[in-house]
């Protein structure tokens, strides 16, 4: 699946790996999450921090009709307002995806799958 | 005087002064706010944030500066607001728990829990964007460590603490590149500095101006120049064309209040800022009349250092600059090209097919509205080739396209197609690796390899080739030769393929025109495909006028 963008030259189609990427990279730029957690971690059950290099695998980009939606799974710091790290990740994919990708997305759901306990 | 302890009622002072200087002049952090994402509240935020501790620290004053410092860090965290309020809220969580179990502390206690508060800020982010409030905390805490081994006056350490912000927050346009591109500092790193002066203010015993001196106009304006900019695209898109700035004296000619002052100004333009002391008002605006703003000032004192800008001509001068200098740049790079194509087209569609099949300039024109001679000079002039081939598409234009040959210097070759598909045929068979000649050859003789059917409508009663016409009949047109008639437009194109179409045709090309519908593009592309089983049909929209089909047979 892909973003599809017409211009008068022609038609760009952006993958959704790309989406995940720019997302994920925006996302870290937020203060307070210390890692993307793994989608897949309610099925394992561990909440792996991923690694720089594949921060995506906590990003997942749907698209529906022809809405788009982003799904984060984030590690955020102990000590930190869960609920404003959150929102500012939201506002911060959102105005990147708009500015660097030219698209608008609907939604972007924050999973807040861990907490990272740094001097407890 | 100094200090050498740092008690929880005197912290708990410094806390509400900082949240006052924030609060203060948060309008100026918003106006600062580029990054992370520049949506201007970020002075608002940290003045929430701020606020929010301020006050459980208010509702808890006492002795135990540990205990104030759980107020502190508490209140900070439940009224956390963006980014740096987050940030603000880590910074003030670390410096608490550093000191949780003081009753008071020395110099060196102060700074190293500052550095502490940094440290836990640091461990809150994955990517620590260096150039922010992160960079400008860590600077001065650092500054603050190193004065407090020589200091015991935590006055003194203060005083180092805020000259480090200060400079590491001028610092931060070259780590952080988006806040060079703007030419601001980072906004969240200047509303530290204004915690941290207020804290400075406290601890001296002295009361801050409303508006603290550090704040420069210049810094104003350049953010609010570039909220400005960021609307305006076009020089004429500018409402508000003179930037006009100055200073009034106060002389007491009339009563002087801020707010109306600054509600009657916001009437003569846009990005108004308006600041002022007990002698001096200092205003920036953009405006149609600056004279008019000029003459308001001068209502309330006389006027010092005045500056008006006229920034269509510098946005104009701008846009202009940039496009000599590409200009001058591209000039020399664009070679002439061995061959260039100039192609006569009617309709979008089909210009666009020619550009896509390698025309270097497409004329718009055909029938009834044939290109001059001085139009194919022009495009074989844009072309900038050694050798340019015409396609004039049309019989009526190949005597233009001739004339232009003799008019230019350069090597010019006519090939006469008289039709589109003809001239399509043409070009496909050009090949850039041959001569001209060669090229002239090949292509002349592609002319014949393909037959072009047309269909039009008449505009008049009349008898051609036998055939008795009526006004608004539908003609289909075998390479010149009208071959059918019909009243139906889809009739008269079915007619006519079955005319044109025999074993040996391999390939259908239906360009439709502008008063095509498609239905009928459907329709007959569903009945070629029928008819005729062994050729391939192709559909091309021409948005042709006067030709509701072009046929191309090969």
């Amino acid at each position: 699946m892909s973003i599809e963008l017409k211009t008068k030259f022609g038609q760009i189609d952006i993958s959704n790996e790309v989406v995940a990427t720019v997302a994920g990279g925006a996302a870290v730029d937020c203060y307070g999450i210390v890692g993307m957690a793994s989608k897949k971690q309610l099925k394992d059950g561990i909440a792996e921090i991923l690694r720089k290099e594949n921060f995506t695998k906590g990003v997942i980009v749907r698209q529906e009709n022809d809405e788009v939606h982003i799904d984060m799974f984030i590690v955020v710091s102990y000590g930190t307002k869960i609920s404003e790290v959150a929102h500012n990740v939201q506002s911060k994919v959102k105005y990147t995806l708009d500015k660097t990708v030219g698209l608008v997305v609907d939604s972007v759901n924050i999973f807040v799958q861990g907490v990272r306990v740094t001097n407890p | 005087m100094s200090i050498t302890s740092l008690n929880g009622r005197r912290f708990a002072e410094m806390i509400i002064q900082g949240a006052n200087h924030l609060s203060a002049n948060a309008k100026l952090v918003d106006s600062l706010n580029v990054f992370p994402v520049p949506d201007g509240d970020t002075g608002t935020n940290m003045n929430l944030s701020m606020t929010s501790g301020a006050k459980e620290v208010q509702n808890n004053v006492q002795d135990h500066i540990g205990k104030v410092g759980v107020s502190l860090s508490r209140g900070l965290l439940m009224g956390a607001r963006g980014n740096s309020g987050v940030i603000l809220s880590q910074l003030f969580r670390g410096f608490s728990k550093s000191i949780e179990t003081k009753a008071s502390v020395s110099s060196q206690e102060f700074a190293a829990a500052l550095e502490s508060g940094v440290e836990t800020a640091y461990k809150a982010v994955m990517k620590p964007v260096e150039g922010t409030i992160l960079t400008v905390a860590k600077d001065a805490a650092r500054q603050g460590v190193i004065a407090a081994q020589e200091h015991s006056d935590i006055i003194m350490v203060m005083e180092e603490i805020v000259k480090e912000a200060k400079a590491s927050l001028d610092r931060t346009p070259d780590l952080l590149p988006v806040l060079k591109e703007v030419g601001v500092v980072d906004s969240g790193g200047q509303g530290l500095l204004f915690v941290y002066e207020g804290f400075l203010a406290e601890l001296r015993g002295e009361a801050l101006p409303a508006i603290s001196d550090n704040f420069s106009m210049d810094k104003l304006v350049s953010a609010e120049h570039h909220i400005n900019v960021q609307g305006h695209i076009n020089s004429e898109d500018i409402v508000f064309g003179y930037c006009t700035e100055f200073m009034v004296r106060l002389e007491g000619k009339k009563t002087f209040d801020e707010d109306k002052f600054r509600l009657d100004l916001s009437e003569l333009g846009d990005s108004l800022l308006v600041i002022s002391d007990e002698e001096v008002v200092k205003v920036h605006i953009h405006s149609e009349q600056p004279g008019n703003c000029l003459n308001y000032g001068q209502t309330y004192g006389s006027l010092i250092k005045l500056k008006i800008d006229n920034m269509r001509e510098q946005h104009t001068a701008i846009v202009g600059d940039t496009h000599a200098t590409l200009e001058t740049e591209s000039k020399p790079k664009k070679e002439k090209q061995k061959f260039g194509i100039v192609s006569v087209a009617m309709g979008s569609g089909i210009s666009d097919l020619f550009k896509s099949i390698g025309a270097t300039v497409v004329i718009e024109g055909g029938q009834t509205m044939n290109p001059s001679t001085e139009d194919i000079v022009k495009a074989i002039e844009e072309a900038n080739a050694e050798t340019i081939i015409i396609l004039p598409n049309n019989k009526n234009i190949i005597m233009a396209a001739q004339q232009a040959k003799d008019v230019v210097s350069e090597q010019v070759i006519v090939i006469p197609s008289k039709t589109v598909p003809q001239g399509m045929s043409a070009l496909l068979s050009f090949n850039p690796a041959l001569e001209a000649l060669d090229n002239d050859h090949t292509m002349t003789e592609a002319l014949s390899h393909v037959k072009t059917g047309q269909i039009t409508y008449a505009v008049r009663d009349t008898v051609i080739d036998g055939l008795e016409i009526a006004n608004g009949d539908f003609m289909g047109i075998d390479e010149g030769k009208i071959k059918v008639k019909s009243k139906e437009k889809l009739q008269a194109a079915k007619d006519l393929l079955l005319e044109m179409i025999d074993e040996e045709s391999e390939i259908i090309t239906i360009i439709y025109g502008e008063d095509a519908s498609q239905d009928e593009v459907d329709e007959l592309a569903k009945f070629c495909n029928a008819q005729f089983e062994d050729a391939e049909v192709e559909l091309h929209n021409g948005n042709q006028p006067l030709y509701s089909f072009i046929f191309s047979i090969e």
